[in-house]
Parts: structure tokens; sequence; C-alpha cells
């Protein structure tokens, strides 16, 4: 863990300072025209918000950043200025402080005690694992989420499937009862999405303080009473030759599944949407189905889910030129990266067989997404089945509800649509 | 004789070089190249080859481009 006793960082010379509230930002077309502006003044930014940060907004300069882990470090860390939520808690998903959320293993850790715990998440989620273990509970979850409302020729996208599928996969993988399921992922969902300070947001708060209760009395449980489940082997196990501590235990629940119940949600959403609104791209993935992994690959640029990351300097380094200091904040922009017209040619346009396309929708280094592999199952089976059993949904534009805060995750919090009634499977 | 032949004409072979510390898992390489890359149990690449052969050249250059940490070194002369 790192400890930063400091109030704010001074401002550094020579970059550009710029006023940049990450959470002032409006929606996803607001936020993304935003980092356009930033990424015109240059790879690198300075703001003053929230006690000074670097904002790294170019790819090649937010690649360095992620590669760098020996000197921008995702341990914890504390300011002694309260954040605009209260709290002055700095991990790697509060790229601006709001509240304290608990603990992410491996997440929050750095080389070497990050290699032991990321190898458990390794082989949990492997390829491998996907393809034998999970990809068929996949294929039954998206399933059984289309046949519920198939009938009916209406639907909200998001709550039927987007989100309604990585809950029942990641849930159930986990061993949490069924009765859990929908509060769990909605307490996650709506999380990322309000801004602190709102009515709207302090329900949510509360209930994602019952989702992490939740989470911890599970682990409680498990530690007393393994199962025969994945929630009882991560509870108990072995790092370094011995069981792993409560803490860390809660710490590796809690990312398994605030990690994935709400960001394959947000890409697969955004596709829904876009395919809604574009219906040429459309008639093209059905009429040419092979082109399905790379369209993917395409929605994953353009729509990251996981929009902005932070890390604390614990050594004096350099980044695209610039001499960052001990203490300093930095704020990595996985979604700037993804738009930055310096490595993907007319970036702004979505191009269904683009390639290269080494987006960081996943993220780069050594924390990449351990989830990325069952994320793009999830994906590419809700789209397969859309587009095989109800092709002609639209979305009701009026009745679409965007998150109103998208400085961490952007996405669709209601995505309603109608359709030509069909068959159930199951 | 016809492999020997085929070598003759393309020059040197094409050899695949994964800088291990680079690699991440991401599994880009196999998606763009799945006779040609090779990962380990946990999903990281583990693909040593000397001498890829010519049908499947195009899949070890796509496999190398597509990988985001740019881990893949493609020799050919």
């Amino acid at each position: 863990m790192t400890d930063v006793a400091s109030g704010g960082s001074p401002r550094p010379e020579d970059v550009p300072v710029v006023d940049f509230d990450l959470r002032s930002q409006n929606g996803l077309a607001e936020s993304n025209a935003a980092w356009a502006e930033l990424r015109k003044l240059g790879p690198v930014a300075w703001s003053d918000d929230n006690g000074g940060a670097w904002i790294v907004s170019g790819y090649d300069a937010v690649t360095e950043g992620f590669r760098n882990w020996r000197a921008l470090q995702s341990g914890r860390a504390v300011r002694t200025i309260p954040g605009p939520g209260g709290s002055p808690d700095l991990n790697p998903l509060n790229a601006v402080p709001t509240r304290t959320t608990g603990l992410l293993i491996p997440e929050e850790l750095d080389p070497p005690l990050w290699k032991p715990y990321r190898q458990v998440f390794n082989e949990l989620l492997s390829p491998k694992k996907v393809e034998q273990a999970l990809y068929p509970r996949v294929r039954h979850w998206v399933t059984k989420c289309l046949d519920d409302v198939i009938e009916s020729g209406e639907c909200d996208i998001v709550d039927t499937l987007t989100s309604g599928v990585p809950a029942a996969v990641i849930l159930e993988w986990l061993g949490f009862p069924e009765k859990d399921w929908h509060r769990l992922s909605a307490a996650f969902h709506n999380m990322a999405s309000y801004i602190p300070g709102t009515p709207l947001a302090d329900h949510y708060m509360s209930e994602l303080d019952w989702a992490f209760d939740r989470i911890e009395e599970e682990v409680a449980a498990v530690r007393e009473n393994p199962r025969d489940d994945v929630t009882s082997y991560l509870a108990n196990v072995e790092v370094n030759g011995e069981r792993t501590s409560y803490e860390f235990a809660k710490g590796m629940l809690n990312l398994a599944v605030s990690g994935g119940v709400d960001t394959t949600t947000s890409v697969a959403s955004s596709a829904f949407v876009h395919l809604s609104r574009h219906p040429e791209v459309r008639q093209r993935l059905i009429d040419e189905p092979e082109l399905i992994d790379s369209a993917i690959e395409e929605f994953l640029r353009v729509y990251p889910p996981a929009r902005t990351h932070g890390r604390t300097v614990v050594e004096d380094t350099e980044l695209a030129g610039f001499k960052l200091r001990k203490d300093d904040r930095v704020i990595l922009s996985e979604v700037s990266a993804c738009h930055d017209e310096a490595a993907f040619p007319d970036a702004d346009k979505f191009i269904i067989d683009r390639f290269p396309n080494r987006h960081l929708a996943f993220g780069m280094g050594n924390h990449r997404c351990p989830g990325s592999h069952v994320a793009r199952a999830m994906f590419k089976e809700m789209l397969t089945q859309v587009l095989e059993r109800i092709p002609d949904f639209k979305v009701i534009e009026e009745e679409l509800e965007e998150y109103p805060n998208c400085a961490a995750l952007g996405g669709w919090s209601k995505a309603p649509i109608t359709f030509t009634p069909g068959k159930r499977r199951l | 004789m016809q492999f020997a032949d085929q070598l003759k004409r393309k020059g040197s072979p094409m050899k695949i070089i994964v800088n291990a510390e680079l690699c991440q898992g991401h599994a880009r390489c196999l998606a763009e190249g799945p006779d040609v890359y090779v990962l380990d149990e946990v999903g990281y690449n583990s693909t040593s080859i000397d001498n890829v052969p010519p049908h499947l050249h195009e899949q070890a250059r796509r496999g190398a481009l597509a990988c985001p940490e740019q881990a893949i070194t493609i020799v050919e002369d």
C-alpha cells in the first residue's frame, strides 16, 4: 500500500494547465468531446482540481503510463485533503476521489505481491477455463434472458440482457444465491453512474453498502464452512504458503463481483444502441457474420466501459518527456487513448473491420483485465443471439437513459427496445 | 524437396520472437493466428517458432500486429 501524506501536489512547470473536472461532463458525447479537446494540447496536461493531477490523454503516453508500474503504482493512497464526496482515498478506480470503496485485490496491488494474486485470477478466468467451463453457462443465460421477453416484443435490453447476463454468469459462477443477483448487479450498475450528493446517488450509495456487506457475509461464511464453489476457493486460497487474509479474501471477491457485473453491460448496451442507430452496420453483421469478432473489437474501442484509471507516483519518473514527481497523482485515460487519431486513423469512425485495433478497453500492462476472455464470450453470445432471434429490434430513442456521470464508467442506464416477437428456445 | 525449394525462393525462414515481459495475456495473437500461436495454461504467449510454414505467414503477421502490448516480433528477411 502507498501512503501519500500530502495535501495536494504543486503545479508543475512547462505543461498545459487545464480546468478538467471529469465529474462535470454530462454523458458520453460531452465527455468524448472534452477528451478530444484535451488531446489538441498534447498527450499530457495538468489539472489543479482535487489536489492536482496529471491528465494523460494520448495513446502512447497512456500506454507508457500503464506499463511503468514501478513508478506509477496502483496501491491505495491517502491524501489529507478530502475529495468531493468526503473521502480522501485514492485508488485506481478513483480517478477523482469520491467515496471509500472496498479494497480490490489484485487491482490495488503492485509487484511483487501482485503476482501470486494475479495468478489466482489468471487461472480462474483463462481462455481455456472460459471455453470449457464458462461458455456453456454464457450460452444458457443469454438464451434464457432472451426467452423471458421474446414473446412480448418489447423489453429494456439493459435490464433484460446486457445487465442480466453478466450478473447471472458471474454470480452463478461465484456461487451467490439467485435471489441476490438482481440487487447486487443493480447496486454496481447504479453506483458508477450518479453524481455524489444527489438524492438518487445517496440511495444508490446505500445499496452499494448493502452489496459490499453481502459480499463480506459470504466471505465470512465460506471461510468458516467452505462450499464447493469459486467464492469458497477465492476466500480460502493459499498464497505464498498461507491462507489468504480476511481483508484480501474480501478484496478478491469485491473485484470478482464489481469487475464483472457492469463493465460488459456497458459496452454491450452501447453496441445495441449503435446497431439500432446504424442499420447499415447491423445489416452488414447479419450478411457477413464472420465480421463479428472484429466488430466486437471496434465496439470495445469506440465504447470502452472503463474510461479512466488513477495511479500514484511513488518515485520521480518521466512520462512522454514530462517529469512526474513522487506523490503526484496521475489520471490515465483509456477512452482518450482509444479515440486518439495518432493511433487510429479515422478514430471517430466505427470501422467494422478495422485492423490492427490495439485498443485499451481491457487496459494495458500488468493489470490488463483478467475477465477479458469471459467478457468477450458474453458480448459475442449476446450479439449473436440478438441478431439471430430479434434482428429487427429498434431502440425507443425517447426512452433512452444515459449514465449522467461517465468519469469512470460510461453507458446506458436504460435502453427500451421493440421487436417482432420470436420463439423461446428453452 | 518441395519445401526446400520454397525456402530457397522465399529467403530466410520466418521467426517469431515473443517478449515474455511485455506479454499480458490479451490473447489477440491467438485470435488472429489460431494455427500459429500457442498460449500457456493461463493464456499467456508461449510460442517459440523458428520457421513458420509459408501458408501461415499471414496469420503470424496478423497475430503480431494485433498484440496491444507489441510483444511479438516477426523476423523475416
